[in-house]
């Protein structure tokens, strides 16, 4: 009651501050009365509400590029083509139509496993491998060998996907280097034919999209690594702790909740891996695996023209997408206590 | 004074901007007369607006057009091409059956069928030709595209089967040749008569030893194509088994729509070409290059022998001669057999006019000209003015001008020629235009060596027409089906065992709802225009 009072009365504005801090600390079982959350929150928006401003570009940014787009998921729902209004007197619904082409593909269930499995595949060999080598890179004594290292292994990364599958192809394609290797050394007069093999498609495009990024996602935990107490490690070399040892009960321990935090994350990605790659990857004799539902939507919405079933099929993957990420969430929560929300 | 020059010359400089921008828009004010039309072509197709044909059109119709470009990656990028601002018209639109229709119902581009008062060439070929109107139409009965018709009889027979001359003589020389093969160098001239046997045997020996002469036996191929490629694909070697093959594996067999995966003999083809392939006559290169990369590795006469269009765009110029036409393989009856491939000489598309266009009589009056031999012509291969043409007709006819210099005539053609709109069919061949000597000498060739070995009753699947419905339930099954039987193919021959009966039957079995269902509906599609044309 009584800094109400002061805080509308015309103090100096130091003052006010200094008069209220002063009640705050006041506040509790000696003070007057106990203040509700909403005064609380009212007092600290007025005093350092500004700061809320750094967060306008990013609202800003995710509104107009995430939520505005998201009407365009009634196109699923639509006879539609490019020009035509979403909303508007001459739309065409036509309800689950789409949906029912989509799913009645014969080949559906084909493409639904093939994303997922080339996504838990992807997921399996890929999460844990930036987490050990920025668990090594951290356990690097010299500085300059740390910093070289990092920028060998995150070079890669800003290879083009188009340039990358030429390398690939290069070296393991038809007449590429590793048929010629093979041939020369007296194997088959076709070579390996990777590009050819179903079985092979999968292991080309994991390892060579992990061997692009490793270096690049372990800078994220390389980040919260150099946030640990190095006091903490001093008290367990004290208590006779071996390097390896330190690893496991300092280092991971202290970069736990971004790691699941990144799973997560990961998790709710688990069945978009995108299209381009595998495009540029496929090839008839692979098509078994490689066809996937990102590439269908690409082929038979964008380029077919059918763009309610291509939104369709893109819609459906996003739902699991998004059951993923609550059950990971719901999950980590429970295990962990780490949780988005 | 320095001061006073700074602002002057800024003053001057402030002045030609506005003059030029002032300029520059009064620029973008159109006459009554005249038409935009967006068109796809490359950077190297010279601009359309100096090329003489235009201009020639222009005085004589009086129509002004007046032509903005974008490249074919641009246009591949612009989801909604009908709704730029500004355009009339959209020339080599590209648009499928499925797209046509989907603008013309939604009223965004015009049903030409009903301004065919203005145009009178396009009317009388309407009327002439039942199958070109019928083939044409989209769902609703309407007509949503002008069509480009250059019939030659070329694309029904895409392969034509090619042997390295020289590598089967130097078998000869060194007295190599395979048992049961007897050859002379004299009998190595366009049109040998071999049989499959032969040529496989012929093939081992290729793969075998070292042809080329260069120390190693392993860079020569013995057999190249583009498998499912639209010319130079496997398809005339399967149909040597007695399967009228082509690379859809879908054609017309006395009436009735049939699938060639369901033959018996196209299950022995496989067999025996996952047989040769395991022997390494076939490469898997075959199966995973593009036309560009075959065309790229046959240059210099790696090739023991292969499929293609003509030699001539797979070979560098002195290897040409080293290669001689083959006859269709004999099979062990002593048959031969070529399938029909399923391109069309009508396509759709070639042009659509928008619905923003003001005055439709006008432009369209104007493409009709388009249709005329004279200018349908030159818009297939460059204008006279240019030199594509001889200036002096003979016997009426225009007659094809060989000689540019030291520009190859494919490049003069890229350059010259903008495609798109034409109407030439035998007709014009006979009456107006003289072909041009490389297409006289390939329908030669086909004429001797290829056609006659055609299966009786065996036709290609014409343009067809889907009501809406069909056209839905074709999209659920055949792009999928394609995908499978791509698949299957190639993992069978590129598997490095020989497929079981039982995996083709397999195959065959997993896909029956989409294969009934495919042929159901182009069996009635087909019969609806067998019936329409009559």
């Amino acid at each position: 009651m009584a800094s109400e009072a002061l805080a509308t009365a015309p103090v100096d504005e130091v003052n006010t501050q200094l008069v209220e801090e002063a009640y705050e600390m006041l506040d509790g079982p000696v003070g007057p009365k106990p203040r509700s959350k909403w005064e609380d929150w009212k007092t600290n928006f007025r005093r350092r509400g500004w700061i809320l401003l750094f967060i306008l570009p990013a609202f800003i940014y995710v509104l107009i590029f995430c939520y505005v787009p998201m009407y365009g998921i009634l196109v699923a729902f639509q006879d539609y083509m490019p020009g035509d209004k979403i909303i508007g007197s001459e739309t065409t619904w036509v309800g689950w139509q789409n949906f029912n082409t989509f799913f009645s593909n014969p080949n559906f269930w084909d493409y639904f496993l093939n994303t997922f499995l080339l996504c838990i595949f992807g997921f399996i060999v890929g999460f844990p491998l930036p987490i050990i080598v920025a668990l090594l890179l951290n356990s690097v004594r010299s500085k300059k060998a740390k910093k070289g290292l990092q920028i060998l292994y995150y070079a890669p990364h800003f290879i083009s996907l188009v340039v990358l599958v030429g390398m690939l192809k290069l070296i393991f394609g038809s007449d590429g280097l590793l048929d010629q290797l093979s041939i020369k050394m007296g194997g088959d007069v076709n070579g390996l034919k990777l590009f050819l093999s179903p079985e092979a498609f999968r292991p080309l495009f994991i390892f060579s999209g992990n061997w692009q990024d490793f270096g690049w996602s372990a800078i994220v935990y390389l980040a919260a690594l150099s946030g640990v107490d190095p006091a903490l490690h001093e008290a367990a070399k004290v208590d006779g702790a071996s390097r390896f040892r330190r690893i496991f009960s300092v280092d991971l321990p202290a970069i736990l909740p971004t790691i699941v935090m990144l799973m997560i994350l990961s998790v709710g990605n688990l069945m978009s891996c995108g299209y381009e790659k595998v495009l540029l990857m496929q090839t008839s004799g692979n098509l078994e695996t490689s066809e996937i539902l990102s590439t269908y939507v690409y082929t038979f919405g964008l380029v077919g023209g059918q763009y309610g079933v291509g939104t369709a099929a893109g819609l459906f993957n996003s739902v699991i997408n998004v059951a993923l990420l609550i059950i990971a969430n719901f999950t980590s929560k429970k295990l962990t206590n780490n949780s988005m929300w | 004074m320095k001061k006073i020059i700074i602002g002057v010359s800024a003053a001057v400089l402030w002045l030609v901007c506005v003059i030029l921008f002032v300029v520059s828009a009064m620029g973008g004010t159109t006459s009554e007369h005249q038409f935009t039309v967006l068109t796809v072509k490359e950077d190297a197709v010279k601009d359309y607006n100096t090329m003489p044909v235009f201009q020639a059109l222009a005085e004589e119709t009086g129509i002004e057009v007046k032509w903005i470009y974008n490249t074919s990656t641009q246009y591949a990028n612009n989801t909604d091409p009908v709704g730029i601002k500004g355009i009339d018209a959209i020339y080599h639109s590209g648009f499928s059956n499925l797209k046509l229709y989907d603008y013309g119902r939604r009223g965004r581009i015009v049903a030409i069928d009903q301004y065919l008062d203005s145009m009178p060439n396009f009317s009388r070929i309407l009327k002439s030709r039942p199958d070109i109107a019928e083939a044409l139409k989209s769902p609703d009965g309407h007509i949503y595209s002008l069509p480009r018709v250059e019939e030659m009889g070329l694309k029904a027979y895409p392969n034509i089967l090619y042997l390295n001359k020289k590598w089967v003589n130097k078998l000869i020389a060194d007295n190599n040749l395979p048992d049961g093969v007897t050859l002379t160098s004299e009998q190595l001239i366009d049109g040998l008569d071999i049989s499959r046997n032969q040529f496989k045997a012929l093939l081992q020996k290729f793969n075998d030893l070292d042809m080329d002469g260069d120390g190693s036996t392993s860079n020569e191929v013995p057999l190249a194509f583009v498998s499912g490629n639209w010319q130079g694909n496997e398809s005339d070697l399967i149909a040597s088994f007695g399967v009228p093959e082509n690379r859809e594996h879908k054609t017309v067999l006395n009436g009735k729509i049939t699938f060639t995966i369901e033959n018996e003999k196209w299950f022995e083809a496989v067999k025996e070409l996952a047989d040769w392939y395991q022997r390494g006559l076939i490469r898997s290169s075959s199966f995973t290059q593009s036309d560009n990369d075959f065309l790229a590795r046959g240059q210099d006469g790696r090739y023991g022998a292969f499929y293609w269009w003509e030699k001539d765009t797979v070979l560098a110029q002195e290897n040409r001669d080293d290669y001689i036409i083959v006859l269709p393989l004999k099979d062990d009856d002593g048959n031969r057999y070529v399938g029909v491939s399923n391109e069309q000489e009508v396509e759709k598309g070639a042009c659509v006019i928008l619905d923003s266009c003001e005055d439709k009589e006008g432009l369209l009056s104007y493409f009709d000209k388009f249709f005329e031999p004279e200018y349908s012509a030159q818009l297939n291969y460059g204008s006279i003015k240019s030199g594509a043409f001889l200036p002096d007709k003979v016997n009426g006819k225009l007659i094809p001008n060989d000689d540019h210099g030291v520009q190859s005539a494919d490049d003069f053609r890229m350059k010259n020629a903008p495609y798109g709109v034409v109407y030439l069919t035998q007709e014009v061949w006979d009456n107006s235009v003289e072909m041009e000597s490389r297409a006289k000498l390939r329908l030669e060739n086909l004429e001797q060596y290829v056609k006659p070995y055609s299966f009786v009753g065996v036709t290609s699947i014409p343009n067809l027409n889907y009501t809406q419905e069909e056209l839905i339930t074709l999209n659920t099954y055949e792009s999928s089906l394609a995908n499978n039987i791509a698949s299957w193919f190639t993992g069978s021959i590129t598997g490095g065992s020989i497929p079981t009966r039982e995996s083709w039957q397999n195959f065959l079995e997993t896909n029956r709802n989409s294969i009934d269902m495919v042929i159901r509906i182009n069996q009635i599609a087909y019969d609806r225009y067998m019936a329409a044309i009559q």
